[in-house]
């Protein structure tokens, strides 16, 4: 459990690390993934840039119908946001899924999204959320939207050099129902299925459905044809399992010692179904 | 792990079969791949890298085609060993005209040892299928 | 002369008092093996198989051994003299594998150590390792037991191509008869899975060899520090007096230390060979590979019984996974499975077989319980098949087989005699807290609306306080010095070597109430060779039944002395002791423990036929082991839809004999609930089919952690032990042997309406999930 030896730095500013990572350094949030793998010389960077000592990077602020978070801010931080848990609580919620208290207090928004284990909380939501991807390197920034941003297994749209920088999710009024349910891997805390659901409603109708997806296969996906389904019904127990039905539909599911790709594809429709039965009911 | 599915190549089976068994085309197919040298009849010798995420790691390792019945199947063997770990993967490649096109399926096993396999349980069976996917995309490009 | 001091007169023994040794625990300033430095120490790191089965072509240590700080890289054929892992089992025809410190030609288990690399930060060690370059020629392996013994597997030793290490028969009454007058026989295929200890603290290694004066200390993270003195001296020629054993605090061992390992011999090897003190520290991943398992059984139960429940005999085989070699107990664990297979059950008839297999996996050792959980898991799983069987309730065939109150002490028909027990008290105790008639009432109704819920028994005995001697691999005794300094402070020398389970605690009571002292003027000493006579060391529920009676004669013997020096200075025949005073009854003139330890010290005058100082040591054979029992009841629901289990209620009564401190007694049965309940629902040690262990991290090996807890309703009924004068029996495993099987029950019993009448461990959603969905199907 003994890392090779590296180089570590920590610049205090945003261009100075974008400057270290463009020759070739590693950046370093919360060290949550990161670390363990150092450990058992899975991953064996030999500069390591802090990114926790970066001025303005933790941050959560609202702009017009947006809120911006930044790359550093941790999980804990998320979960107990109140402009989050008021205006984007699903976001917070699936925050507070995350591992346990001590990985939630040093992991970081960025560092999740960027590592894309296809196994993480985060996605699910942010696939949910159609949220946006602040992506920065030494010369550019470009924002991707999440679908584009989670390509495959631990694999996203970030270029070498280029950094998460903020992830940007809508605000969402009143009138919109979210949830987050997850399956735990019971070993690593991890989601074997998770499922993040955000239903807007138009008087008894469902106006707008988005169902995120983590687990269940090599990335986090949107399941757009339960979500197609779900939209313009009424929400009725019968449709919501119907729809819940459709989540996996299609899906090459992934199979490990934990949970068979039968399996996981059946959580898949039973925790959509819980999701969007709570989603539904907690639209104010 | 077993593992099995099939890619769609756009091209006839002769052409497919004889794409798939070309050095040049593995050496730039095979994620990773940085060197594949002819060792033997059928059988080269790889050096790969493979980074994934933060994680990364050398192997070097052996490819070998092996029960050739032209233009139909062969037997595709890609073992490889590094200080992470070792990987082993088997698996019988049928070729299928379909469309104006040839369907390639494969089934196989693949093994994983040392401290990947130990730490990597959950990951083995997305990564390996992503490798795969990765593999047939270059083969078609 | 001081005649005033306070009379004590409340007692410590079965008071609920707070561990004395948690605030260093606590506050982080105990001292563990990796927290001991030493000038010009150097760090070893290991280098081990990835391969579970194969042929050393070579060994390339060139490019470690030019690494700058690396001071030496040894391989297999340096060690060739070093000796061999001890194993301290001894079965008739028993094949034991030669283990070697390094690998010599051959590895046989992913994570064999191959070669060593002491280099002057345990980082270069680390990176020396990885320049060492190792060409191998894999063979097939074998990791399972079953297919281990079937015809053609892989041999894991060559020499022996059945894989076989040993067979053993035993047998009790007549249990030919017995099946042959049974109104129902009862068969099972029954698993107890490997699993893998995980203590806090992973082992570690410092030794330090001092040439001048042949002395050799050896800091290691042990159960048993005086056998490891005495095999690791033996095994590299050294002398044992000069040999220094020290376990320091350590963090946790649950059977998985007691064993001498190659590591040990290792590090004294390198010590010796460097001149300088030398450190290992095992990392969690070398942990999981390199740490002896649990269980590891494959059972064949057959129950023979009578229309009205009666059980008349039990034949068992065993298949016991043994791994690829052995550690000191590891042939032996399954026979206390054999001694162990009645239960708490009168059955005068049984007949047991074992088959130990080699396989490409880690030895198999004592892991909390050590044998008795899976004999408790099979026959408890069996009591309810035959009740299933027989239309009965799990309830009444127990108490109708238990062993009555006046048949104590109970022969066995393993050749057993339990000391004394009231075996239908807890299970009673057990359903009254839980409501047995109205919990089955409701469980009518959850039926009816679709839902699986269980209710589960367990009534478990076991085997404790080993001892006798004759009946263990190693010494069943243990001893005590009780020390009372000038200053009237005591000392307590114990040969036990505790590592979490409170005898600085429970060890100070005793003296506290023996001798009249307050618990702050105790000192328990234990776990270093140099300082306590000899010691068998802590494992098998046997530290305060055997260490506690050691220290009790011993303290008989000085309150002796005690009285002597009393009488002296009261000037008196008639004077007794208690309370920390010598008091005569004439005068009504006292003395204190205290002003009698200055005057022995100083012995300006002495009692007849008695020396200066106040000291005794007792070295104590037990005349048998101890048998605690007692039963769980776990209330238990499924979800038809996922297949989570939850566990609605858990109730836990033990009774271990007389309580010496209430609050560690719950400590115990807490931990081993959460042991068992890991077992029967989460941790695993999986191998593929090449011999990799594939939960091999915390990431897919599933400890039980609190929050995974359901809350626990203990309570105890008291039946003492005649064995020792303490009256205690042990509860060190209690916990666990009782947990696995009652969480399994639930479940069965909760899945019985669709046709499920066994299910084997670990109860994952998964499994269950396939089961409901196919019985709805049917
Ligand atoms: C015990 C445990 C349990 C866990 N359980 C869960 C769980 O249940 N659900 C879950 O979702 N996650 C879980 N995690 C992972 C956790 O959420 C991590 O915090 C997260 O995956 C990585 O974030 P980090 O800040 O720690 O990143 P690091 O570990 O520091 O970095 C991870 C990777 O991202 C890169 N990186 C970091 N920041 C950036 C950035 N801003 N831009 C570009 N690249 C960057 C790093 O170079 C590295 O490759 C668990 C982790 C542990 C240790």
């Amino acid at each position: 459990m003994i890392p090779q030896q590296f180089e570590y730095s920590a610049p205090k500013t945003l261009d100075e690390a974008l400057g270290l990572l463009a020759e070739g350094a590693r950046p370093l949030a919360g060290g949550m993934s990161l670390i363990p793998m150092m450990k058992l010389r899975l991953s064996n960077p030999e500069h390591l840039v802090d990114l926790g000592r970066i001025k303005d990077l933790s941050y959560i602020r609202e702009q017009g119908t947006v809120i911006h978070i930044g790359a550093t801010t941790t999980h804990h931080d998320v979960e107990s946001s109140p402009l989050l848990r008021g205006k984007c609580p699903l976001l917070a919620e699936t925050a507070s899924h995350i591992g346990d208290v001590q990985v939630r207090n040093m992991g970081t928004i960025g560092g999740s999204v960027a590592h894309a284990d296809p196994a993480a909380d985060y996605p699910a939501a942010l696939q949910a959320l159609e949220a946006k991807i602040v992506l920065k390197g030494a010369k550019s920034e470009r924002t991707v939207s999440a679908a584009d941003f989670f390509v495959d297994t631990f694999t996203t749209a970030l270029e070498s050099g280029e950094i998460v920088r903020e992830v940007i999710v809508p605000v969402d009024g009143s009138g919109t129902g979210t949830s987050y349910q997850k399956v735990l891997q019971p070993a690593s805390g991890f989601a074997i299925v998770g499922i993040a659901v955000r239903v807007r409603k138009q008087g008894d109708k469902v106006a707008m459905a988005r169902i995120g997806v983590t687990g269940l296969s090599n990335r986090a996906f949107r399941a757009t044809a339960a979500e197609k389904a779900l939209e313009g019904r009424s929400g009725s127990p019968a449709e919501i399992q119907a729809v819940a039905a459709l989540v996996g539909q299609g899906v090459d599911a992934n199979s490990d010692l934990h949970a068979s790709a039968d399996y996981r594809l059946h959580l898949a429709s039973v925790y959509a179904a819980k999701a969007l039965a709570v989603a539904l009911g907690r639209i104010a | 792990m077993k593992i099995s599915g099939s890619y769609f190549l756009p091209l006839p089976p002769e052409q497919a079969y004889q794409r798939l068994q070309d050095s040049q085309v593995l050496a730039e197919a095979m994620p990773g791949c940085e060197s594949l040298d002819k060792i033997g009849e059928d059988e080269y010798r790889m050096k790969m890298k493979m980074a994934l995420a933060s994680l990364s790691g050398n192997f070097d390792g052996k490819v070998r085609i092996t029960e050739q019945s032209p233009p139909n199947s062969f037997k595709l063997m890609v073992e490889g060993s590094g200080k992470v770990g070792f990987m082993k993967g088997e698996g019988l490649l049928k070729f299928t005209p379909k469309d104006a096109g040839t369907e390639v399926s494969y089934e196989g096993d693949v093994q994983v040892g040392g401290t990947i396999a130990a730490v990597g349980q959950r990951l083995i069976d997305g990564t390996a299928k992503m490798m795969i996917k990765r593999f047939f995309d270059k083969v078609a490009a | 002369m001081a005649t005033t001091t306070i009379t004590k007169t409340e007692k410590l023994v079965g008071k609920r008092i707070r561990r004395r040794e948690d605030p260093r625990l606590i506050t982080g300033t105990a001292t563990y093996v990796d927290d001991i430095k030493m000038p010009g120490m150097l760090y070893a790191a290991i280098l081990r198989s990835p391969h579970a089965a194969a042929k050393i072509r070579s060994i390339d240590i060139s490019k470690a051994k030019a690494l700058k700080g690396v001071h030496a890289v040894f391989v297999g054929e340096d060690t060739k003299n070093a000796g061999a892992v001890p194993c301290g089992a001894s079965l008739p025809g028993l094949r034991v594998p030669h283990h070697n410190v390094l690998a010599i030609d051959r590895v046989y288990l992913v994570g064999h150590p191959v070669a060593v690399v002491v280099a002057t930060d345990r980082y270069i060690a680390r990176d020396g390792v990885e320049l060492i370059e190792v060409d191998y020629e894999v063979e097939n392996a074998v990791a399972d037991p079953e297919k281990a013994l079937a015809p053609g597997a892989h041999a894991v030793h060559p020499q022996w191509p059945d894989n076989v290490a040993f067979t053993f028969h035993q047998e009790g009454g007549d249990v030919t008869k017995a099946f042959a007058e049974a109104d129902v026989i009862v068969k099972q295929r029954i698993v107890s899975q490997r699993l893998i200890p995980n203590s806090m603290e992973t082992r570690g290694v410092v030794a330090d060899w001092h040439a001048a004066d042949r002395t050799m200390n050896l800091y290691t993270s042990t159960q048993a520090p005086h056998l490891v003195r005495s095999l690791v001296a033996q095994i590299l020629g050294l002398e044992e007096n000069r040999f220094r054993v020290v376990a320091p605090e350590v963090g946790g061992g649950f059977g998985a230390k007691i064993q001498t390992y190659a590591e040990e011999i290792l590090l004294a090897w390198i010590s010796m060979k460097l001149q300088k003190p030398v450190k290992w520290i095992e990392s969690r991943r070398e942990n999981f590979l390199c740490t002896i398992h649990g269980r590891g059984h494959v059972d064949f139960y057959e129950i023979a019984a009578k229309r009205d429940g009666t059980i008349t005999g039990i034949k068992l085989k065993i298949i016991q996974d043994l791994g690829a070699y052995f550690t000191v107990l590891t042939p032996a664990i399954p026979t206390l499975s054999v001694l162990m297979m009645p239960g708490l059950y009168r059955t005068p008839s049984i007949s047991a077989d074992i088959v130990g297999a080699f396989t490409n996996c880690t030895p198999t050792d004592a892991y909390r319980g050590a044998g008795r959980p899976e004999a408790t898991h099979g026959i408890e799983r069996m009591v309810d098949m035959v009740a299933a069987e027989l239309k009965m309730d799990p309830a009444e065939i127990r108490l109708k087989n238990f062993v009555r109150n006046e048949e104590f002490p109970f022969p066995t028909a393993t050749g057993l005699v339990y000391d004394s027990g009231d075996y239908s008290a807890p299970l009673k105790k057990a359903m009254e807290m839980a409501g047995y008639d109205k919990l089955r009432k409701e469980q009518v109704e959850a039926r009816k609306q679709g839902r699986y819920m269980g209710i589960g028994l367990c009534a478990y005995g076991e085997i404790c306080a080993f001892g006798p001697s004759p009946a263990t691999p190693a010494g069943g005794w243990e001893s005590a010095t009780v020390k009372i300094e000038p200053s009237g402070q005591v000392t307590v020398l114990t040969g036990i070597s505790p590592h979490g389970q409170g005898e600085e605690t429970t060890f100070a009571q005793i003296v506290g109430d023996e001798l009249g002292v307050g618990i702050d003027d105790v000192l328990v000493v234990h776990g270093d060779t140099s300082m306590v006579p000899y010691g068998i060391g802590t494992f098998g529920s046997r530290s305060t039944a055997v260490g506690g009676t050691a220290l009790y004669f011993a303290l008989q013997d000085l309150k002796a002395t005690i009285k002597k020096f009393g009488e002296m200075l009261l000037e008196s025949d008639d004077v007794t002791f208690a309370g920390g005073q010598c008091t005569c009854n004439k005068s009504g003139k006292s003395i204190g423990v205290k002003g009698i330890a200055a005057a022995a010290y100083r012995a300006m005058k002495l009692p007849p036929n008695t020396g200066p100082g106040l000291v005794a040591t007792h070295f104590w054979e037990p005349p048998n082991f101890t048998f605690p029992f007692g039963a769980h009841l776990v209330v238990t629901e499924v979800n038809g839809e996922t297949g989570d289990v939850s566990i609605k209620r858990y109730i836990a009564i033990d009774d271990c004999g007389n309580i010496l401190n209430p609050l560690i007694v719950d400590g115990q049965v807490h931990g081993g609930v959460a042991q068992g309940i890991g077992q029967a629902l989460w941790e695993q040690a999986v191998y593929d089919d090449n011999g990799q262990l594939v939960t091999g991290e915390f990431m897919d090996y599933t400890m039980p952690r609190a929050h995974m807890m359901p809350w626990i309703e203990s309570g105890h009924t008291i039946t003492p032990t005649p064995v020792n004068p303490l009256g205690v029996k042990g509860v060190g495993e209690a916990g666990t042997i009782g947990a696995s099987p009652a969480v399994v029950n639930s479940v069965v019993d909760a899945l019985s309406p669709l046709g499920v009448r066994h299910l084997d461990m670990p109860l994952t959603p998964e499994k269950l999930w396939k089961l409901i969905s196919a019985g709805r199907n049917a």
